[in-house]
């Protein structure tokens, strides 16, 4: 028993390092990505068509629905205590600094990450990746840097959205079942509105858009000869990266209320 | 010559998912050599071609490269490694997402990156006519036969005519066709002076074309020697794989004509040969 848990936590420990290793490759090769101008920036532009632009239909529905959800549940049951101005500040909280990120981070899981992990599954298994190593090839720099990259890009971008649409599209939403006067709403949205919100988003977006590629890229490479192990890949890509977002989410929820 | 073997493995070591896949292989590879490494099934074939070409990583042990081992050369000298070898892989491994046109031009266009769009297409067009896949260039992978991909990764790794190619199993799943054509390549690639290390159980490919032989069992190095030493190699295990080597007079395989063929696409005049025998045909 012992036994076990020990080859466990190494086989664990192990993995740890081997991942961090992998993160510092992915992270050099994206700078020297930039430097070097080479054929990866078309697979960079594609991660971003895919994960940037073509979930925005997606994101932008739930951002709208969440938006006019607290909309309409703060304007009427935070009136009732006479604490109306409230809702502002509740929706900036939730949709720009706390559920935003999250959201779109889960959205990107969703499509994104398991698109990576099982398209690298399928080429490891299909020897594709070994045949750019033998044409000279670094996949980290061609297949990795370019995902990780677009990846980091696209959950910005749609963290962007995401605040654009819950905070402002929502109002919208809003007018047709409870009419708000359009002064009065974004005057009170923006008083409640602090830069440090905006960046906190932000630096939310950066952090799950970072621990969602390399995940997702590091369970992909990972395959190694078995199509059974792609599908195991994508759901591991999207078990761990949920995971570690949320765990995220607290730490630095965490950070930024106790801290 | 200087003496110096073109490729060395040295004591190399290999663990594969907790299994010993290769133990202490030692064996060398002389410009101009071409190099069977013989065994069944398991036996640890495709591991070794792959850790020699440096696609896999030894668990111990050194691959050296014109005597520097590959885990010491900078990124310029691997570069110039991967420019100057090829290598063919046993289930062809081409990029899915790639047309075969691009297949064959991306390592021409990543190691020769002055040469224009006409000079890319025409190498591509040679190492597609060289193996006979130049029909299908405009397709992806997927509409291809397993055989007709074979032949577009033999292209693939011919398509900077290497001095070093590595081959696992080049011959498994073409049809007889085509098979009768790879030893015909490998003949020509050898009257250049390439260097040449092949994985293959098919002993009338090896019969043909080996100068050495290699005998792996179980992932050890069991026989090595020239191919006129291996007749004499009496151990029962290594008679199991090379006891069907034939006598070099024997000429089985119809490969002497493809490599005529292939001597004529290098120097450019198959393909007007090629066409004036369709006109012949038309004309029947």
């Amino acid at each position: 028993m012992l036994d076990r848990i020990g080859s466990a936590a190494i086989r664990g420990f192990d993995e740890f390092l081997y991942s961090l290793g992998f993160f510092v490759q992915v992270l050099k090769e994206s700078a020297l990505l930039f430097r070097r101008g080479q054929v990866g920036f078309r697979v960079l532009v594609m991660q971003i068509l895919f994960t940037g632009i073509e979930a925005l239909g997606i994101a932008a529905a739930m951002a709208l629905a969440i938006g006019a959800a607290i909309n309409l549940i703060g304007s009427s049951l935070l009136a009732e205590f006479g604490q109306g101005k409230l809702m502002y500040t509740i929706l900036i909280v939730v949709i720009a600094r706390e559920l935003g990120p999250l959201l779109t981070a889960f959205i990107v899981i969703a499509r994104s990450g398991t698109a990576i992990a099982t398209e690298l599954g399928g080429m490891a298994v299909g020897h594709e990746i070994e045949a750019y190593v033998a044409v000279g090839v670094n996949p980290i720099s061609y297949l990795a840097a370019p995902r990780f990259l677009g990846v980091v890009v696209s959950m910005l971008v749609l963290d962007i959205y995401f605040n654009v649409f819950g905070l402002m599209g929502s109002f919208a939403v809003v007018q047709l079942l409870r009419p708000i006067g359009f002064e009065e709403y974004f005057r009170s949205l923006f008083a409640a509105l602090a830069p440090g919100d905006l960046l906190l988003g932000f630096a939310k977006s950066l952090v799950f858009g970072v621990i969602i590629s390399v995940v997702s890229l590091y369970r992909g490479f990972a395959v190694e000869g078995s199509v059974t192990e792609v599908p195991v890949a994508g759901i591991r890509a999207v078990g761990s990266s949920f995971m570690l977002c949320i765990l995220a989410e607290v730490v630095m929820t965490a950070i930024l209320y106790l801290g | 010559m200087t003496g110096v073997p073109e490729l060395e493995l040295r004591g190399l070591g290999s663990v594969r998912g907790g299994h010993e896949a290769l133990r202490g292989v030692s064996l060398s590879l002389d410009p101009g050599e071409t190099l069977f490494v013989m065994g069944g099934a398991g036996s640890g074939k495709s591991i070794l071609i792959k850790t020699a070409a440096g696609i896999a990583l030894p668990t111990e042990g050194d691959v050296l490269y014109k005597g520097k081992p590959l885990s010491r050369l900078s990124r310029r000298e691997m570069t110039a490694f991967r420019k100057a070898s090829g290598f063919v892989f046993q289930d062809a491994a081409l990029w899915s997402n790639q047309s075969i046109f691009d297949n064959l031009a991306l390592p021409v266009r990543l190691h020769e990156p002055a040469w224009d769009a006409a000079e890319v297409e025409r190498a591509v067009r040679r190492a597609a006519e060289l193996v006979g896949c130049a029909q299908e260039l405009r397709a992806r992978p997927a509409e291809l036969s397993s055989g007709e991909r074979k032949l577009v990764g033999l292209a693939r790794a011919l398509v900077l005519d290497p001095e070093l190619l590595f081959m696992d199993d080049p011959t498994s799943a073409l049809d007889e066709a085509s098979a009768a054509r790879v030893p015909g390549i490998v003949d020509s690639l050898k009257s250049r002076g390439r260097s040449i290390l092949i994985a293959s159980a098919v002993s009338e490919f090896s019969s043909r074309c080996a100068d050495s032989i290699a005998v792996l069992l179980d992932g050890r190095l069991a026989a090595i020697g020239s191919y006129a030493e291996a007749a004499a190699w009496t151990d029962p295990l290594v008679r199991g794989v090379t006891g069907r080597l034939k006598p070099r007079a024997a000429e089985a395989w119809t490969g002497g004509l493809a490599g005529a063929w292939v001597n004529a696409v290098a120097d450019g005049t198959a393909m007007a040969e090629e066409k004036s025998e369709d006109k012949g045909k038309d004309g029947r």
